[in-house]
């Protein structure tokens, strides 16, 4: 049948265009990597297009030996675990009285929150703020004026609103306090959304660089995406012919890094997408 | 009952007799002596909310300042819209408004329909594995920083290593300086936005499809229509209140192009073309410490946001759309 036909082709163009995109989207990381672990006068002479030529880890050794990335990655580690930790807690416990339904000025507090997602006062006040604290060049700086994220805190808050209201009455009537409620009952029951909403935290941290670049002044505390920007900047500015040739780290050793910073995100992958997908759901909806 | 909302109540309020408020004041404290707990819980929230999103509304105020560090907030002088005049005088001004613009909605027009497409395309397999697979893939970008992202287009883009520098060899073309030409600047910025972006925003539409009910397309098969026409007629219509909310959105976000990727990938010699808001706030208020003169170019900037989030909702209530409010 004609009709069968048309259908089929359709299959075969689909199937092609959706290969392409996937190829699109993997190359760049394929390649990235390849380059990371060919020789340095491969890269140069630009023989790498997808498999690495000849195959070392130079590029990985020279970059551990290094002072600099070592420090970061550990400095990066331990902003993205204290952060994640800081925003889960936060948000945790903040999400708990507001989806008990006779809170104290429920809607009002309700409304102040979702009203600041549309007042972006920008970066400098906000700034003035974090200097006047004085937390500029701690982690704080990169923890406390981000410490909920209203989408997340919303999301949370409708995850509890539609658990069973029955445990907390039951529990308090057991004469349990609040805080035993939420820390002992709450939160465990909670771990898919807190897994969902931390994933999005962890991220934000691992990835972030700005805050860094404008909140610390020591290159000591500086995370990986600090320190990969600088050498970026470097190889940006070699390419315009800014910059002398010889100030530059080489290709692979960039890349190197690249993929360094790259493997906790790839690690979690797999878990992470299915609650990244359902994370995106939720905020959506609420959205 | 007192607090029932009625058009009087207002009216009603002022007549309450003192005793009447008094037993109002008690109950509140009373409710307030019950949630004690929960409100001992909420207290990093009031705080958090009150110092780190609140007060910076109010330190907006150092846009009509001249503020220093010295000084503080409260304690710098007013100098009313000097700095407002200063930077609508700036021959700067235009070159910037027209980045900006210009930058958003090359990304809002190129970048929305690719993950429509990339939804419809993944909603018509039929084989779960491959359409799982290459959605998972589609959105790993997604996990990826901009510092990464710009420094794989720094790669692919570099005129002495470059792969697509190498491909244009290869075909006898001469090298190209992408990064330095300011007529690449836009198209780098809006394709590398789409690659990062498509696959992650196809989430949204490919749910949005999910929830298109079965029966209209077996209604449709029977009456003998091809694919086509069920997408044309069926799925499209279905995704249009998804498509009005997402293009609401981002429409209000518009003027904050993604300055962190401008940032990092512009130099002196696209300024021209790339110098945006958000890189001028961050380069006078942060680098030269000019604090209040940026804070007014924040202003500015997120009043235009703000102002065409208004109307990007008018605008789909005015094509039949729910708008987000």
């Amino acid at each position: 049948m004609v009709g069968e036909r048309k259908i089929s082709v359709f299959s075969v163009i689909n199937t092609l265009i959706l290969c392409l995109v996937a190829v699109a989207t993997l190359y760049p990381i394929v390649y990235i990597t390849a380059v990371s672990l060919s020789d340095t006068a491969a890269v140069v002479q630009g023989k790498v297009f997808l498999f690495p030529k000849g195959l070392n880890l130079e590029a990985y050794i020279e970059v551990l030996k290094n002072d600099t990335i070592p420090r970061a990655y550990l400095n990066s580690i331990f902003y993205t675990a204290f952060g994640t930790l800081v925003n889960l807690l936060f948000t945790a416990v903040a999400a708990y009285p507001l989806s008990q339904k006779g809170f104290f000025g429920r809607k009002f507090f309700m409304m102040t929150i979702v009203l600041t997602m549309f007042l972006n006062p920008g970066i400098i006040p906000t700034y003035v703020v974090v200097q006047q604290l004085g937390l500029t060049d701690s982690v704080w700086a990169l923890v406390l004026p981000n410490a909920i994220w209203t989408m997340e805190l919303i999301i949370l808050k409708s995850f509890y609103e539609n658990m069973s209201s029955q445990i907390r009455e039951a529990a308090l009537i057991d004469g349990a306090s609040e805080y035993r409620i939420l820390f002992n009952i709450v939160i465990p029951l909670s771990k898919p959304a807190l897994a969902s909403i931390g994933l999005f935290y962890f991220m934000g941290h691992w990835n972030s660089f700005f805050l860094p670049l404008i909140y610390l002044n020591d290159p000591d505390k500086y995370p990986l995406q600090v320190v990969l920007r600088d050498m970026l900047i470097y190889s940006a500015e070699n390419d315009a012919g800014l910059v002398d040739r010889s100030a530059l780290a080489p290709q692979s050793i960039k890349n190197a890094t690249i993929v360094l910073s790259m493997i906790p995100v790839l690690l979690i992958y797999p878990f992470a997408q299915k609650y990244f997908a359902k994370g995106v759901m939720l905020g959506s909806e609420k959205g | 009952m007192a607090d029932i909302g009625t058009e009087h109540s207002a009216a009603y309020h002022n007549a309450v007799p003192k005793k009447s408020f008094r037993s109002r004041l008690r109950k509140t404290w009373n409710h307030i002596k019950r949630d004690r707990q929960l409100l001992l819980l909420f207290l990093p929230c009031i705080l958090f909310y009150v110092i780190f999103r609140y007060g910076p509304l109010y330190g907006l105020i150092i846009a009509f300042k001249d503020y220093s560090v010295f000084t503080g907030v409260l304690g710098s002088e007013w100098v009313g819209f000097k700095h407002f005049i200063t930077f609508f005088t700036n021959q700067d001004f235009w070159i910037l408004f027209r980045n900006t613009l210009l930058l958003g909605m090359y990304s809002l027009i190129f970048g929305f329909p690719f993950p429509i497409m990339l939804a419809l395309l993944l909603n018509e397999v039929r084989n779960k594995w491959f359409k799982k697979s290459v959605q998972t893939f589609s959105y790993l970008p997604a996990f990826l920083s901009v510092v990464i992202i710009s420094s794989m287009i720094i790669d692919f883009l570099s005129p002495n290593h470059g792969i697509l520098n190498q491909m244009l060899a290869a075909f006898g073309f001469e090298k190209k300086y992408f990064l330095v030409d300011p007529g690449w600047f836009r198209p780098i910025y809006v394709i590398s936005e789409i690659w990062a972006n498509a696959g992650y925003e196809s989430i949204i539409y490919l749910a949005a499809i999910a929830g298109i009910s079965p029966t209209l397309y077996e209604a449709a098969k029977v009456d003998g229509a091809s694919r086509f026409h069920m997408i044309r007629h069926i799925t499209l219509p279905g995704l249009f209140p998804t498509m009005l909310i997402m293009f609401i959105l981002k429409t209000g976000s518009m003027i904050r192009v993604g300055y962190e990727k401008v940032l990092l990938l512009y130099n002196p010699m696209t300024y021209d073309v790339a110098d945006v808001f958000s890189t001028y706030v961050y380069r006078k208020g942060l680098l030269e410490s000019n604090y209040s003169y940026a804070a007014a170019v924040g202003l500015f900037e997120a009043l235009v946001a703000m102002v065409m989030l208004l109307s990007a909702n008018a605008l789909s209530k005015r094509l039949g759309g729910n708008g987000l409010w």
